[in-house]
């Protein structure tokens, strides 16, 4: 399985439904998209990502520098 | 009436006709959200509680606070009470600031009626959902968060307990946006520059003033909960201490306390969200929870919000609690301002009535806004209308716009000024204009050349609002 979002291939289940085996919940563990496997993600072009894309996020709040 | 926990609210809210429950199982996607969207369309919407969620053991409740009439509630007011009569209320309240909460001891809190600490599972507890269909996972919209300044863990006025959005990302992780600008990000910062944990608690279904004051912009040295006593007229706030963190506190009987930390100096990819301007914000790379304690109420009830295209219920949370701040700054230099309505989109637009003192004077008031601290970035439709017109009733407001307003002279545009980046038009982002429309009445030395006389109300007609009024209740 990959993600839907960005490909990677590094799935994890993150949730099995508590009540009876109706859904699982899997996560990207490169970009955190996730998704019930009830859904079926149709994920806008605008919101794929990619290596660049993801390099080229801001950082919100910025990292201060340590103090020593 | 004051409101102690989420329970006793929705029992009201049910016996007051503002609450309806879905029996039937559902879906958690779409049908949560949807039913958050059509719920917010109505006039007077019920919050709606969902009592079987396919897959999960306990319920969720939404739109709580989405609707005048419950907003009404749940300041203990009748739910007919117009919202210029919650405007004036609330800043009578206000000023009842600071009320000493009450600390509880651990086994009078109902949120510690039990406590997970190993296998943690958000999912077993949380019917988790998607809000909108381009958000990056499931978000808790409607968490109230609690943190503490590093630097003064013991000062009870510098904990800060704020409403940010938070991603789910695994069973026991979360993602939480913390704006520069946001008080928990200048917590933050301290605790990163040593390079630690930032100690955090969660805490999801709280009384509905403790969320509403969650949401409300007010200063850092400000106490949230000795504001909770204010707006509940005066009857403390209950709080507990977290069972991890000795400086933090959390609200008594919350649903469910999840208590971590902000993992130091890590960012991963967050969003998109939709957020409250009504569209997407992007992803960004964003802080981390690590969760290390949950404790709950016996058969919690999971609070969450809707949000799309306004109204909806985030709308309530930042409506009057917006305008309150705004109309006491104003009201302080300029005591004919009569009332403040900052209600659209976090105060981007706002209304104004005022008597005016000398010619000019409209436009002085919206020039006096827009140098406030909240006015200055985030106001861009200033529209001013006389003492008499209700800024909260916009068929009133749009009468004045449309037999006040001669363009030419009382339509201003003030270019490259201050802005709210969230806000779509502002470019670049941090930069907008300021729009000003002086609808008042002229007065000396304006001149005012076809003076007018204005229609009263037939005498009695007090009387017969009341008779009709409670004719209908
Ligand atoms: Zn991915």
């Amino acid at each position: 399985m990959n993600c839907p979002r960005c490909d990677h291939d590094v799935i994890k289940t993150i949730a099995k439904s508590p009540v009876g085996e109706v859904w699982e919940v899997y996560c990207c563990q490169k970009c955190w998209y996730s998704w019930r496997s009830t859904e079926t993600p149709r994920i806008l072009a605008k919101f794929l990502l990619d290596d660049a894309k993801i390099a080229a996020m801001q950082t919100i709040p910025p990292v201060p520098p340590l103090k020593k | 009436m004051v409101y102690h926990d989420l329970r006793s609210f929705l029992k009201v809210l049910e016996e007051e006709g503002q609450l309806v429950r879905i029996k039937e199982e559902v879906n958690p996607e779409p049908d949560i959200a949807a039913a958050g969207r059509a719920a917010a369309n109505m006039k007077n919407g019920p919050a709606v509680l969902f009592e079987k969620v396919r897959g999960y053991k306990y319920p969720v409740v939404t739109n709580v606070h989405g609707s005048w009439a419950n907003h009404a509630l749940m300041m203990g007011m009748d739910k007919t009470a117009s919202t210029k009569e919650q405007f004036h209320e609330l800043n009578r309240r206000w000023d009842l600031y600071p009320v000493e909460p009450k600390v509880l001891s651990r086994s009078e809190a109902k949120c510690k009626e039990n406590e997970i600490t190993e296998d943690i599972n958000l999912f077993d507890l949380l019917a988790l959902y998607r809000i909108n269909d381009q958000d990056g996972g499931f978000f808790l919209s409607k968490a109230s968060v609690i943190t503490g300044d590093p630097e003064f863990p013991d000062d009870f006025d510098k904990m800060n307990v704020g409403t940010y959005r938070i991603q789910i990302k695994d069973k026991d992780r979360v993602g939480i946006q913390a704006l520069a600008f946001h008080d928990i990000a200048v917590q933050l910062e301290k605790a990163e520059a040593e390079g630690k944990n930032l100690p955090i608690c969660i805490a999801l279904g709280n009384d509905p003033i403790t969320t509403f004051m969650a949401s409300t912009p007010i200063a850092y040295n400000q106490s949230e909960y000795k504001f909770v006593g204010a707006l509940n007229n005066g009857e403390p706030a209950e709080i507990v201490k977290s069972d991890l963190f000795d400086h933090l506190y959390v609200p008594a009987h919350a649903e469910v306390i999840l208590e971590g930390e902000i993992i130091s100096r890590l960012r991963t990819v967050e969003g998109p969200f939709g957020e409250f301007p009504g569209s997407y914000s992007g992803c960004r790379l964003q802080c981390e929870i690590q969760i290390k304690k949950i404790t709950h109420r016996t058969n919690p009830i999971f609070e969450n919000l809707y949000l799309g295209i306004p109204w909806t219920e985030i709308d309530y949370l930042m409506a009057l609690n917006t305008s309150v701040p705004l109309y006491k700054t104003l009201k302080e230099t300029m005591p004919e301002v009569q009332a403040v309505n900052a209600m659209y989109t976090h105060g981007i637009g706002v209304i104004i009535s005022t008597r005016c003192r000398y010619g000019g004077y409209g436009k002085a008031v919206a020039f006096r806004l827009l140098s406030t601290p909240h006015g200055m970035p985030y106001s861009k439709v200033v529209i001013v209308v006389d003492e008499f017109v209700d800024p909260f009733n916009l068929e009133q407001v749009m009468w004045a716009i449309t037999t006040r307003v001669k363009p030419s002279k009382d339509v201003a545009v003030i270019p490259n000024c201050p802005g709210m980046p969230l806000d779509p038009s502002s470019n670049p982002a941090g930069m907008h204009d300021k729009l000003i429309i002086d609808a008042t009445t002229p007065v000396p030395p304006e001149p005012n050349p076809r003076e007018t006389q204005l229609l009263t109300p037939p005498a009695g007609f007090e009387k017969w609002d009341e008779i009709i009024r409670g004719l209908l209740k």
